[in-house]
């Protein structure tokens, strides 16, 4: 379900019979402003005509708040949404007050007699526009930037829930247009109406929109994020502006400034790093927080990674809600450019003096836990246990900046989460309704494969310097990832010596690599969902190149009897801790492990070619340590000694 | 500005100036009575019959009639101010009246033609036609034009066109009509019975009510058709109700008292001015007492100038009226036309 106030249904709009456009899909949320955005005589009037009713639409529906738009009677629509048009129509002997209490209109009875409660109404509409001393003023005798306020005075007085303006600013100075489009983020963000405003100042719309909507001779875009709408091609093709035009009027493109500037060198190239959802989360926290301790909304929020890295960002926004404060902080890959890149993760904050509990939640665009063997339990958000110490850190920091001794309650939620999800492997692993906050280390680094193998081949050179200068054959650990070199480090502290070498996916190419660099013993550390694709002979354990985790579990436990439904189901494990799970249910676990680690050990062996000695040890967080090859187990004592 | 003082004060003059202009045609006439003779009739202790009759059968209904036409005259105009969104339409400057004049023109001549009379409520009816015939080709026309000024002119060929055909009636008309024809052609009060005036009243006051409860969604319209859509009105009932309740009140004055000039345009005007405010609300209620005042003035002055000849209405109305129309249109000039 989406939380639109207004929405379009598949709409048709024109007049007369032709639709000027169709299969219009848009909405706006309450405390949001959306702006429309399109060359002259496009339809952006049209468009707000047909939105507000005035225009019956020649297809699909306007919903206002979850009602059809034109099952409303006149007067109970006029009590929802408002309307501001230029105006055009001559008044005489008006005052700016009178015409501002028309406004009144759809709560006043038959005779249209103010009450006192109504005036109070005209009042505060006025001094909300700024506009209390014109109350008196005849309308025809102020300036255009003040007529504009009264009009919009006059909208404010129906006390709707929605304001839809039709270009509001024309005909005002740059200063008249600033206080205008300021008043109208206060009525968004802060009496928390939804706004649909139709603008001709670009940079004046990039400024204030919460979401875009683009509305071309040759249709109506859906809802686009400011950065996708203010884009230059978007620009340039909407209003069929030729390049040298566009550059003329914006300047020639800048290369967009990382807002995060950390690297990693990789052969002879500098990749940018970026950070995780879950450093965005735990600095959206702390924005929140300063804000709601403070008062005053952070310029920037930082902190330091579990990777040692401080990240400093600005906020996207910064602001106060009915129940706290929201921050929200754009996700940045660096050079890793995958889906989640340039989502803004909002962290909703609200304080809790009574305890001191930190309360984490997950919420729209955030997925929820449906299956077993993953980080957090069923029906948790999938915020991974890390990201919630790092959040938990940032609150509490922020708390002692401040002297505050209560708790927090933090709700995250992604936005556009729930689209992108389904671009990932979320679903597949049971992770449904949008996107995991996860991270280690707090640190994207750039995945680009021939960047990770020249990283790996560096590692690997200087693990074979650190080996050359130790006494006795060459040893080395290779892991796959962080989980393997903290569970490594954690079961065997006395290793901390020995040069590591972290594999990502390519275990075969490093594999290879070691033997080049002449090592003679090597042991793989690594998660169980890693490493038992080495069973199937996997050297690239990237899920893009092959999966096969479960067929290899099913086939194992089959060649050890296990009956066919037990085989089933293991097919249909999310993950290899579910699988662990079904035959320890079915008393299948040591044989079933035996059996994957002497085929890990076969192809082992193979690649290897009898170029060194390679075991491999497999855990799982859940499960601890689950076993190691035989090769393993004799390298281990052999080191120990 | 519209203090609730100034208001009352408006009121209380207007209201005081209807009563003096009142009594003023009650006691003034081509046959002089002493004011004692005026009230005793008055009282029903009149002993001179004829001085009777001239006060209740002649000063007096027709003094009644232009309260109830000025009044009516002047909503009229009013409304299709408001209408149009235009300070200078009226029910005579938009060929309106000349259009009900036209068909009580023909349903006259045809009827007496006949040798039948014709009753106050055939003459409203077919004035009623006439004025709602005027009033479509007007609303054809506007649909078209936006500048004022040539909806204005277009009225005024209207008006000139329903002359010319209503003279060429009269022209066919049997003699002994024509005098009469003639005269209620030209805009007059004169010869106004009870039966006249009772018909008048069931129009007249049953619309101005309802003109007054129209008064919310009005204030609405004067800010524009769109605004007032947006605010809950239903424009298309609105305006049909404006149409139809405007052409009735002009149609009503047009069957008893012929055309009549730029009543509709000044009293609004000049009532607006003296409320210093343009809601309806205030407006219409206002427009009745001026509307009414001023046609006593007119009436007075119509038929005690050049006494015992009388005036016709409009030749006085036009003396008064004209001039606040012409200040109209320069002071929309100069403010630049839209």
């Amino acid at each position: 379900m989406n939380d639109f106030f207004c929405e379009t249904q598949n709409l048709a709009m024109g007049y007369g019979k032709a639709p000027l456009a169709e299969a219009i899909a848009l909405g706006v949320r309450r405390g949001q402003i959306l702006t429309l955005i399109g060359p002259n005589g496009a339809g952006k009037s049209t468009l707000l005509k047909t939105l507000a009713g005035q225009l019956a639409p020649l297809g699909g529906t306007v919903l206002l708040g979850g009602q059809d738009l034109a099952a409303y009677t006149g007067t109970a629509r006029a009590q929802r949404l408002a309307l501001m048009l230029p105006h055009t129509r001559r008044t005489e002997l008006t005052t700016c007050f009178e015409f501002a209490a028309a406004g009144r209109i759809p709560y006043t009875g038959r005779l249209g007699i103010l009450s006192e409660a109504d005036k109070q109404a005209v009042r505060d509409a006025l001094a909300l526009v700024g506009a209390s001393h014109l109350a008196d003023r005849d309308f025809n005798c102020i300036s255009d930037g003040q007529r504009q306020r009264i009009l919009l005075a006059r909208a404010i007085c129906q006390q709707p829930e929605i304001l839809l303006l039709d270009e509001p600013t024309s005909f005002l100075d740059i200063k008249g247009k600033i206080e205008l489009l300021t008043i109208l983020q206060k009525l968004a963000h802060q009496q928390h109406l939804a706004v649909i405003v139709s603008l001709h100042e670009l940079d004046m719309a990039q400024k204030i929109a919460d979401a875009v909507v683009c509305v071309s001779p040759q249709g109506v875009s859906g809802v686009l994020t400011a950065k996708e709408a203010f884009a230059p091609e978007n620009i340039q093709a909407l209003y069929d502006l030729s390049r040298e035009q566009y550059e003329a009027l914006f300047g020639p493109p800048k290369p967009p400034k990382p807002k995060f500037e950390h690297y990693v060198r990789s052969g002879q190239k500098l990749l940018r790093c970026g950070y995780t959802t879950g450093t965005c989360a735990a600095l959206g926290a702390a924005g929140a927080a300063r804000l709601l301790l403070t008062g005053t909304p952070p310029e920037t929020v930082a902190l330091r990674t579990p990777k040692g890295i401080v990240v400093e960002v600005a906020p996207l926004f910064c602001r106060k809600t009915d129940a706290g404060a929201e921050c929200a902080i754009e996700k940045d890959g660096g050079d890793d450019v995958d889906v989640t890149t340039g989502l803004p993760v909002i962290a909703s904050v609200a304080l809790l003096p009574d305890t001191t509990d930190i309360r984490i939640s997950g919420g729209k665009g955030v997925g929820r836990v449906t299956k077993p063997g993953l980080d957090q339990p069923v029906g948790e958000a999938a915020i991974n246990h890390v990201p919630r110490q790092m959040i938990a850190e940032a609150l509490k920091r922020e708390a002692e900046n401040a002297c505050y001794t209560g708790g927090f309650a933090v709700t995250l939620s992604i936005k556009g989460g729930e689209e992108v999800a389904k671009r990932t492997f979320n679903p597949h692993i049971g992770v449904e309704g949008g996107l995991s906050v996860l991270g280690t280390s707090g640190i994207v680094e750039p995945m680009s494969q021939q960047a990770i193998l020249d990283t790996i081949q560096l590692e690997m050179n200087q693990a074979a310097l650190r080996a050359k200068a130790a006494p006795g054959p060459r040893r080395l650990i290779l892991a796959p990832g962080n989980y393997g070199l903290d569970y490594l480090h954690g079961t065997y502290p006395e290793f901390a010596v020995l040069p590591v070498v972290k594999t990502s996916n390519f275990i075969g190419d490093t594999l290879d690599m070691a033997a080049a660099a002449g090592f003679e013993e090597v042991l793989l550390v690594g998660h169980v969902g890693k490493l038992v694709k080495l069973a199937g002979g996997i050297m690239n354990t990237h899920s893009h190149t092959a999966d096969c985790r479960t067929e290899l579990f099913c086939t194992h436990a089959a060649l050890c009897g296990a009956p066919r439904e037990v085989c089933a189901s293991l097919m249909d494990a999310a993950t290899t801790d579910a699988c662990l799970e079904i035959l320890d249910a079915a008393g299948l676990r040591e044989p079933v492990l035996k059996s994957l680690l002497s085929a890990i050990q076969l192809h082992l062996d193979r690649r290897a070619a009898g170029a060194f000695r390679v075991g491999a040890i497999l855990f799982s967080n859940q499960n601890g340590p689950l076993g190691q090859t035989e090769a393993a187990a004799q390298l281990l004592q052999h080191w120990k000694e | 500005m519209t203090s609730q003082k100034r208001l009352a004060a408006a009121y209380l003059l207007l209201a005081l100036l209807l009563v003096i202009l009142f009594a003023a045609n009650i006691f003034w006439g081509s046959v002089a009575l002493t004011p004692g003779a005026v009230v005793s009739a008055l009282l029903g202790r009149g002993q001179d019959a004829l001085s009777v009759g001239i006060i209740t059968q002649l000063r007096l209904p027709r003094a009644v009639m232009v309260v109830l036409l000025g009044a009516a005259l002047s909503a009229a105009g009013y409304l299709l101010q408001t209408f149009f969104a235009n300070p200078i339409a009226g029910p005579f400057v938009m060929g309106i009246s000349s259009g009900a004049k036209l068909a009580v023109a023909l349903v006259m001549v045809v009827f007496l033609n006949r040798g039948l009379l014709t009753n106050s409520v055939t003459l409203i009816l077919a004035a009623f036609a006439g004025a709602m015939a005027a009033m479509a080709f007007v609303l054809a026309v506007a649909r078209r034009v936006q500048r004022m000024s040539i909806l204005v002119i277009c009225g005024i060929m209207i008006g000139y066109i329903c002359s010319a055909i209503t003279e060429f009636v009269v022209a066919f008309a049997q003699d002994s009509n024509i005098v009469n024809l003639h005269n209620w052609s030209q805009g007059s009060f004169s010869g106004m019975t009870w039966g006249n005036v009772r018909a008048a009243a069931l129009v007249v006051l049953p619309v101005l009510a309802a003109a007054f409860c129209l008064s919310k969604p009005m204030s609405a319209y004067q800010m524009g058709e769109a605004y007032a859509q947006s605010v809950g009105v239903n424009v298309k009932r609105f305006s049909r109700a404006l149409v139809l309740l405007s052409s009735l009140l002009a149609a009503c004055v047009t069957a008893f008292a012929g055309p009549i000039s730029f009543v509709g345009i000044a009293v609004p005007h000049l009532v607006k001015q003296l409320l210093g405010s343009a809601k309806p609300l205030y407006v219409l209620p206002g427009c009745c007492l001026g509307g009414a005042a001023f046609c006593l003035l007119c009436d007075l002055i119509a038929r005690s100038l050049f006494a015992p000849t009388e005036l016709s209405i409009s030749a006085v109305t036009a003396v008064f009226g004209a001039p606040v129309v012409i200040g109209l249109l320069v002071r929309r000039d100069q403010e630049g036309a839209r």
